[in-house]
């Protein structure tokens, strides 16, 4: 670590400030101010220049960039404004050490880039990889989310269950679809299993592929399987696709779907009271009165 | 970690045996049911491959771990006639024994990665790995 | 090796498989079963999977194979109580059993026949 350097740049701190932030609104106030207060975009432009000098002073110590970073990314702020931001500092703090030098040769020049460097990419690393852990945690929560509302097995009565789907279905999804309609088919005794895709947008080759074979896994544990919800749009990518699902019963809803699950049950449904001839037993009873 | 133990294969009964301990491992590494099953059933495959081409080899198991994960890793190794061509054995349906044909793109299928190296005269190495999801 | 008990009820052979399958044990299980229907003249099996857990290309061959058989001298085949698991990984394998009937259980088996070998 090049003290005199080190000296120069924390001397100035006033200076290089002001024209750090000059740069820094110079750069960047079109982008972010339609969102953020000016005095909020001030306040943490100060905030971040402290940060970035208390780092410089003590190398290594990293709480307060720790804290800075939490908050800023709590509030959502983009990471260019960061790495921008940084940026901005390395060419302030370049250009003010060069100006101040008597001497300007290359050995002078490549010191100074030197310790810019050794004062900057701690820092603009240490940013990013909180970001990115920020990222990856949130990805992991929803992948976490989407797995747990991924495949619900409806029970709607003896013998008959009903599996809606929703979202996109990739490879990792589909496994565990799979798995699902398996296991709930036998744990709920089901005969007849419906897989309904109203809920599914696209359903290319690679899609059907994964419903055959859930499909046919299906018909291997011993019950049968009905896709319902085909839409028309779906109807049409499927055969302009090639693809052959006509090993398989398939229906355009799911109350169609249930109407011949019930018939491969030997089941039907009845109406307990007939309107029709309750209506003509009134008018019979009125006649008579 | 470095686990690696391996079976050998050279009666029918030993591909039984290879893939109940397979098996084991996977559920002493927290596989789900029907994960332990694929595993179970890609290592059967493996076996009754050396056992049908090469007469001996051996599998061997190991518990690799890689970036957030871990997984089971089964090596088939035989010392057999080789595989002529391997992209005409990793088509579906091509079979030379007159099983089902569904050989190594089926175990391909049930593990998550898959490594051939073969040379004629020399014999065969596979290699699978399973993450644990 | 094992031998697989084969019972028999009215016209119907019933087995229950319950051991780990090998090559073997397969092989004397197809040979069993054939000359059973052929001394019984039972007109319809069910073979129970449901403690079966692995299921290797090997052995659903067999299965299969036992299942056209089984046909041609009269009897028909139903497979019941495959496990998810199993299902799974014959469909990864590619195997699809595609003439094979199946059922959720014994009981379901057994009235899947009687439909069949009534019509």
């Amino acid at each position: 670590m090049d003290t005199v350097l080190q000296d120069i740049v924390l001397g100035n701190s006033d200076e290089i400030v002001k024209k750090w932030i000059n740069e820094v609104e110079k750069n960047s106030v079109h982008k972010y101010s339609l969102t953020i207060s000016e005095e909020l975009f001030d306040s943490t432009n100060r905030e971040f220049v402290n940060v970035i000098f208390v780092s410089v002073q003590n190398q290594g110590s990293k709480d307060d960039l720790k804290d800075f970073a939490e908050r800023i990314i709590n509030f959502g702020w983009p990471l260019n404004y960061l790495t921008e931001g940084m940026q901005a500092f390395r060419r302030v703090t370049t250009n003010f050490i060069i100006e101040r030098s008597e001497t300007l040769d290359a050995e002078r020049f490549k010191q100074v880039l030197e310790s810019v460097d050794e004062w900057v990419d701690p820092i603009v690393n240490f940013l990013v990889s909180e970001y990115s852990g920020s990222w990856e945690s949130t990805v992991s929560l929803q992948k976490v989310a989407l797995q747990e509302l991924s495949a619900p097995l409806i029970p709607v009565m003896d013998g008959i269950t009903v599996m809606p789907l929703i979202g996109t279905i990739d490879t990792e999804r589909a496994k565990l679809i799979m798995e699902n309609l398996l296991e709930g088919a036998i744990k709920h005794n089901a005969e007849v299993v419906l897989i309904d895709i109203t809920g599914v947008p696209v359903v290319d080759t690679m899609v059907a592929h994964h419903i055959i074979q859930a499909a046919e896994a299906v018909r291997l544990v011993g019950s049968t399987c009905i896709l319902v919800g085909i839409r028309p749009e779906i109807a049409q990518t499927i055969v302009n696709l090639g693809i052959d699902l006509s090993k398989f019963p398939t229906k355009s809803s799911l109350r169609k779907g249930f109407q011949s699950a019930l018939e491969i049950t030997d089941r039907a449904v009845v109406n307990l009271k007939d309107k029709g001839n309750e209506m003509e037993n009134m008018i019979d009873s009125l006649n008579k009165g | 970690m470095n686990n690696q133990s391996c079976i050998p294969i050279k009666k029918e009964w030993d591909i039984v045996g290879a893939r109940q301990y397979g098996r084991d491992i996977a559920k002493n590494l927290g596989f789900g049911s029907v994960d332990q099953a694929r595993i179970a059933t890609a290592i059967s495959e493996l076996a009754r491959n050396i056992y049908l081409y090469a007469q001996k080899g051996k599998i061997c198991f190991d518990i690799v771990e890689g970036v957030n994960k871990k997984g089971i890793k089964i090596v088939a190794i035989d010392e057999g006639p080789g595989i002529e061509e391997i992209s005409k054995v990793m088509e579906d349906g091509y079979t030379t024994s007159g099983g089902l044909g569904a050989g190594l793109p089926g175990i391909k299928r049930l593990m998550d990665d898959f490594d051939i190296i073969s040379e004629v005269g020399k014999g065969t190495e596979i290699t699978v790995v399973k993450w644990l999801r | 090796m094992m031998r697989i008990p084969i019972l028999k009820l009215h016209n119907y052979l019933l087995i229950s498989i319950q051991i780990d399958l090998d090559d073997q044990t397969a092989i004397q299980f197809q040979e069993d079963l054939l000359k059973k229907i052929h001394e019984t003249g039972a007109t319809g099996v069910v073979i129970d999977l449901t403690s079966v857990d692995i299921v290797d290309s090997y052995i659903a061959k067999v299965l299969g194979d036992v299942v056209s058989m089984s046909d041609l001298m009269g009897a028909k085949v139903v497979l019941t109580g495959i496990q998810p698991a199993v299902a799974i990984t014959l469909i990864d394998l590619g195997i699809h059993l595609k003439d094979v009937p199946t059922s959720l259980d014994l009981e379901k088996g057994l009235i899947k026949l009687r439909q069949e070998l009534e019509e």
